[in-house]
Protein backbone atom coordinates (compact mmCIF):
# COMPACT_ATOMS: atom_id res chain seq x y z
CA UNK A 1 0.00 0.00 0.00
CA UNK A 2 1.47 3.53 -1.22
CA UNK A 3 1.26 6.06 1.38
CA UNK A 4 1.13 9.53 0.95
CA UNK A 5 3.27 12.03 2.98
CA UNK A 6 1.60 15.26 3.64
CA UNK A 7 4.17 17.92 4.06
CA UNK A 8 3.28 20.15 6.49
CA UNK A 9 5.42 23.59 6.35
CA UNK A 10 6.58 24.91 9.97
CA UNK A 11 5.34 28.32 10.57
CA UNK A 12 4.94 30.91 13.53
CA UNK A 13 1.21 31.92 13.99
CA UNK A 14 1.57 35.81 13.62
CA UNK A 15 -2.45 36.57 12.93
CA UNK A 16 -3.03 37.64 16.84
CA UNK A 17 0.76 39.94 16.81
CA UNK A 18 -1.29 42.98 16.03
CA UNK A 19 -3.78 42.38 19.05
CA UNK A 20 -1.67 41.88 21.28
CA UNK A 21 0.73 44.89 20.14
CA UNK A 22 -2.48 47.15 20.31
CA UNK A 23 -2.94 45.56 24.14
CA UNK A 24 0.47 46.38 25.03
CA UNK A 25 0.37 50.09 23.83
CA UNK A 26 -3.14 50.65 25.12
CA UNK A 27 -1.56 49.03 28.31
CA UNK A 28 1.57 51.74 28.35
CA UNK A 29 -0.76 54.57 27.08
CA UNK A 30 -3.07 54.12 30.49
CA UNK A 31 -0.24 53.31 33.23
CA UNK A 32 2.70 55.98 31.86
CA UNK A 33 2.20 59.09 33.77
CA UNK A 34 3.94 62.43 32.33
CA UNK A 35 5.70 62.70 35.54
CA UNK A 36 8.92 66.13 36.40
CA UNK A 37 11.64 63.81 37.04
CA UNK A 38 13.96 67.06 37.92
CA UNK A 39 14.56 69.37 40.46
CA UNK A 40 16.91 71.38 42.96
CA UNK A 41 19.46 69.73 44.53
CA UNK A 42 21.46 70.19 47.52
CA UNK A 43 23.89 68.63 49.92
CA UNK A 44 23.23 68.57 53.81
CA UNK A 45 26.22 68.58 55.98
CA UNK A 46 27.30 65.09 56.60
CA UNK A 47 27.20 65.50 60.69
CA UNK A 48 23.64 67.38 61.44
CA UNK A 49 24.48 66.51 64.82
CA UNK A 50 27.13 69.73 65.07
CA UNK A 51 25.28 72.71 65.42
CA UNK A 52 26.98 74.52 62.60
CA UNK A 53 28.26 78.06 64.13
CA UNK A 54 26.44 80.85 62.90
CA UNK A 55 28.01 84.32 63.13
CA UNK A 56 26.02 87.09 61.65
CA UNK A 57 29.41 89.03 60.49
CA UNK A 58 30.50 86.14 58.58
CA UNK A 59 27.05 85.37 56.95
CA UNK A 60 25.05 86.42 54.24
CA UNK A 61 21.83 86.16 56.02
CA UNK A 62 18.97 85.97 53.40
CA UNK A 63 15.42 86.25 55.30
CA UNK A 64 11.91 85.44 53.80
CA UNK A 65 9.26 87.01 56.08
CA UNK A 66 5.89 85.73 56.35
CA UNK A 67 4.48 87.55 53.26
CA UNK A 68 7.47 86.39 50.95
CA UNK A 69 9.13 90.27 51.57
CA UNK A 70 13.07 89.65 51.69
CA UNK A 71 15.50 91.00 54.28
CA UNK A 72 19.52 90.63 53.49
CA UNK A 73 21.67 91.18 56.39
CA UNK A 74 18.58 93.21 58.18
CA UNK A 75 17.58 95.42 54.70
CA UNK A 76 14.09 95.32 53.28
CA UNK A 77 15.00 94.27 48.98
CA UNK A 78 13.15 93.77 46.34
CA UNK A 79 13.95 90.31 44.80
CA UNK A 80 16.46 92.27 41.84
CA UNK A 81 18.49 93.53 44.12
CA UNK A 82 19.76 90.17 46.14
CA UNK A 83 22.51 89.49 44.05
CA UNK A 84 24.08 92.33 43.26
CA UNK A 85 23.76 92.79 47.08
CA UNK A 86 25.30 89.90 47.08
CA UNK A 87 28.12 90.44 44.64
CA UNK A 88 29.39 93.35 46.26
CA UNK A 89 30.00 91.02 49.47
CA UNK A 90 31.16 88.42 47.80
CA UNK A 91 33.79 90.74 46.35
CA UNK A 92 35.25 91.49 49.95
CA UNK A 93 35.19 87.61 50.78
CA UNK A 94 33.84 85.17 48.31
CA UNK A 95 33.93 82.39 50.71
CA UNK A 96 31.14 84.08 53.31
CA UNK A 97 28.22 81.27 53.00
CA UNK A 98 24.92 83.09 52.72
CA UNK A 99 22.31 81.45 55.26
CA UNK A 100 18.81 81.26 54.13
CA UNK A 101 16.25 81.60 56.69
CA UNK A 102 12.54 81.12 55.70
CA UNK A 103 9.26 82.07 58.27
CA UNK A 104 7.50 79.29 58.84
CA UNK A 105 4.05 81.42 57.57
CA UNK A 106 6.38 81.60 54.32
CA UNK A 107 5.10 79.82 51.32
CA UNK A 108 7.22 76.95 50.32
CA UNK A 109 7.41 77.94 46.79
CA UNK A 110 9.03 81.40 48.41
CA UNK A 111 12.01 79.72 49.58
CA UNK A 112 12.27 77.62 45.99
CA UNK A 113 12.32 81.01 44.16
CA UNK A 114 15.09 82.57 46.35
CA UNK A 115 17.12 79.52 46.57
CA UNK A 116 16.91 78.92 42.71
CA UNK A 117 18.04 82.52 42.31
CA UNK A 118 20.74 82.02 44.56
CA UNK A 119 21.99 78.83 42.33
CA UNK A 120 21.95 80.73 39.80
CA UNK A 121 24.84 83.25 40.61
CA UNK A 122 27.93 81.88 38.62
CA UNK A 123 25.73 83.03 35.53
CA UNK A 124 23.69 86.09 36.86
CA UNK A 125 26.56 87.77 38.78
CA UNK A 126 30.03 85.79 37.45
CA UNK A 127 30.56 84.39 40.96
CA UNK A 128 29.42 81.10 42.80
CA UNK A 129 28.23 81.10 46.30
CA UNK A 130 29.94 78.87 47.63
CA UNK A 131 28.17 77.37 50.85
CA UNK A 132 24.34 78.07 50.89
CA UNK A 133 22.85 76.89 54.02
CA UNK A 134 19.27 76.44 54.85
CA UNK A 135 18.80 76.47 58.37
CA UNK A 136 15.76 74.52 60.04
CA UNK A 137 13.61 75.71 62.75
CA UNK A 138 15.34 73.57 65.34
CA UNK A 139 18.63 74.26 64.07
CA UNK A 140 17.71 78.10 64.48
CA UNK A 141 16.88 77.60 67.87
CA UNK A 142 19.68 76.00 68.90
CA UNK A 143 21.62 78.57 67.89
CA UNK A 144 19.74 80.92 69.38
CA UNK A 145 19.81 79.31 72.81
CA UNK A 146 23.69 78.89 72.77
CA UNK A 147 23.23 82.99 72.87
CA UNK A 148 20.98 82.89 75.41
CA UNK A 149 17.85 83.91 73.30
CA UNK A 150 14.66 82.22 74.06
CA UNK B 1 -3.64 46.44 -32.33
CA UNK B 2 -6.16 44.80 -30.33
CA UNK B 3 -8.21 47.09 -27.50
CA UNK B 4 -11.08 45.36 -25.55
CA UNK B 5 -13.69 47.12 -24.91
CA UNK B 6 -16.37 47.28 -22.28
CA UNK B 7 -13.89 45.78 -19.81
CA UNK B 8 -13.45 48.00 -16.90
CA UNK B 9 -10.61 47.53 -14.44
CA UNK B 10 -12.14 47.52 -10.89
CA UNK B 11 -9.95 48.31 -8.37
CA UNK B 12 -11.02 47.12 -4.66
CA UNK B 13 -11.03 50.27 -2.08
CA UNK B 14 -8.33 49.28 0.95
CA UNK B 15 -6.29 50.96 3.39
CA UNK B 16 -2.81 49.59 3.29
CA UNK B 17 -1.75 48.67 6.33
CA UNK B 18 1.42 46.79 6.06
CA UNK B 19 3.48 49.16 8.14
CA UNK B 20 1.28 49.07 10.92
CA UNK B 21 3.10 46.49 12.22
CA UNK B 22 6.18 48.34 12.19
CA UNK B 23 4.61 51.66 13.63
CA UNK B 24 3.62 49.47 16.40
CA UNK B 25 6.04 48.05 18.04
CA UNK B 26 8.26 51.37 17.22
CA UNK B 27 5.70 53.00 19.65
CA UNK B 28 5.69 50.04 22.11
CA UNK B 29 9.50 50.55 21.76
CA UNK B 30 9.32 54.30 22.93
CA UNK B 31 6.63 53.68 25.36
CA UNK B 32 9.22 50.52 27.23
CA UNK B 33 12.19 53.35 26.88
CA UNK B 34 10.36 56.10 28.56
CA UNK B 35 7.73 54.11 30.76
CA UNK B 36 8.47 55.37 34.52
CA UNK B 37 7.30 53.85 37.48
CA UNK B 38 5.56 56.95 39.36
CA UNK B 39 6.04 55.32 43.20
CA UNK B 40 4.08 58.83 43.93
CA UNK B 41 1.30 60.08 42.77
CA UNK B 42 0.24 62.85 45.07
CA UNK B 43 -1.43 66.02 43.18
CA UNK B 44 0.69 68.70 43.26
CA UNK B 45 1.77 72.39 42.38
CA UNK B 46 4.98 72.03 41.97
CA UNK B 47 7.72 75.36 41.96
CA UNK B 48 9.13 76.35 38.59
CA UNK B 49 13.25 76.65 38.88
CA UNK B 50 15.75 77.69 36.41
CA UNK B 51 18.69 75.45 37.83
CA UNK B 52 16.76 71.71 37.48
CA UNK B 53 18.84 68.62 37.61
CA UNK B 54 17.79 64.66 36.71
CA UNK B 55 16.47 63.01 39.90
CA UNK B 56 18.23 59.59 40.18
CA UNK B 57 16.36 56.40 39.22
CA UNK B 58 14.51 55.30 42.87
CA UNK B 59 15.33 57.78 44.76
CA UNK B 60 13.44 57.76 48.11
CA UNK B 61 9.99 60.25 47.86
CA UNK B 62 8.55 62.30 50.42
CA UNK B 63 5.42 64.23 49.04
CA UNK B 64 3.58 67.17 50.94
CA UNK B 65 0.70 68.06 49.35
CA UNK B 66 -1.28 71.45 49.92
CA UNK B 67 -2.85 70.21 53.15
CA UNK B 68 0.17 69.24 54.69
CA UNK B 69 -0.49 65.38 54.05
CA UNK B 70 2.98 64.07 53.96
CA UNK B 71 3.47 60.50 52.44
CA UNK B 72 6.39 58.75 51.93
CA UNK B 73 8.05 56.08 49.58
CA UNK B 74 11.52 54.12 49.26
CA UNK B 75 11.44 54.31 45.69
CA UNK B 76 10.09 50.85 45.05
CA UNK B 77 6.63 51.01 46.69
CA UNK B 78 3.78 53.34 46.20
CA UNK B 79 3.81 56.42 48.84
CA UNK B 80 2.09 55.57 52.18
CA UNK B 81 0.73 58.40 54.07
CA UNK B 82 2.31 59.24 57.65
CA UNK B 83 1.31 60.92 60.50
CA UNK B 84 3.93 62.58 62.36
CA UNK B 85 7.38 63.65 61.81
CA UNK B 86 8.88 60.83 64.02
CA UNK B 87 7.71 58.74 61.39
CA UNK B 88 9.00 60.38 58.28
CA UNK B 89 12.54 60.45 60.37
CA UNK B 90 12.00 56.91 61.13
CA UNK B 91 11.13 56.05 57.65
CA UNK B 92 14.46 58.18 56.16
CA UNK B 93 16.71 56.31 58.74
CA UNK B 94 15.81 53.28 57.60
CA UNK B 95 16.06 53.70 54.20
CA UNK B 96 19.44 55.58 54.90
CA UNK B 97 20.32 52.33 57.01
CA UNK B 98 20.09 50.54 53.80
CA UNK B 99 21.79 52.58 51.56
CA UNK B 100 23.89 55.54 53.32
CA UNK B 101 23.85 57.41 49.80
CA UNK B 102 20.05 56.97 48.40
CA UNK B 103 19.12 60.69 47.42
CA UNK B 104 15.54 61.88 49.01
CA UNK B 105 13.60 63.74 46.40
CA UNK B 106 11.16 66.49 48.35
CA UNK B 107 8.00 66.66 46.37
CA UNK B 108 6.04 69.69 47.59
CA UNK B 109 3.19 72.01 46.74
CA UNK B 110 4.33 75.43 45.84
CA UNK B 111 1.47 76.66 48.09
CA UNK B 112 1.94 74.35 51.09
CA UNK B 113 3.26 76.46 54.08
CA UNK B 114 7.21 76.65 55.12
CA UNK B 115 6.59 75.08 58.36
CA UNK B 116 5.54 71.65 56.74
CA UNK B 117 8.20 71.56 54.31
CA UNK B 118 10.75 72.40 57.39
CA UNK B 119 9.77 69.44 59.53
CA UNK B 120 10.15 67.44 57.01
CA UNK B 121 13.73 68.60 56.24
CA UNK B 122 14.91 68.49 60.13
CA UNK B 123 13.68 64.69 59.82
CA UNK B 124 15.60 64.09 57.18
CA UNK B 125 18.55 66.08 58.45
CA UNK B 126 18.21 63.98 62.07
CA UNK B 127 18.25 61.20 59.91
CA UNK B 128 21.35 61.53 58.24
CA UNK B 129 20.17 61.58 54.81
CA UNK B 130 23.07 63.16 52.33
CA UNK B 131 21.09 64.59 48.98
CA UNK B 132 17.90 65.53 48.95
CA UNK B 133 16.18 67.14 45.38
CA UNK B 134 13.27 69.61 45.50
CA UNK B 135 11.07 68.15 42.86
CA UNK B 136 10.31 71.39 40.50
CA UNK B 137 8.98 72.41 36.74
CA UNK B 138 10.66 73.91 34.16
CA UNK B 139 11.11 78.06 34.63
CA UNK B 140 10.35 79.78 31.34
CA UNK B 141 11.28 83.44 30.32
CA UNK B 142 7.53 84.22 30.52
CA UNK B 143 7.09 83.30 34.60
CA UNK B 144 9.78 85.70 35.04
CA UNK B 145 8.11 88.37 33.46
Amino acid sequence: MNIKKKNVESEIFTGSMADISFLLIIYFMLTSVMSATRGLDFELPKDSSQTPEIKQEDSIDVHIMANGALQVDGKQMSIDEVLPYIKKVLKQNPDKPVILRTDPNATYGDMVNVFDLLRQAPEKIGMPIKTISIPTQREIQNVWALFGVH
Amino acid sequence: MAIIRGRDRRIGAGIFTASMADIVFLLIVFFVITYNVEVDRTQVVLPKTMIRHNIPKEAAFVSIDKAGVVRVSSGKEMSLPVGSDEEVQSFAANVVAANPYKEFVIKADKGVKYEAFDHVLDALKQAKVRVIYLLSEQKTVNDTQ
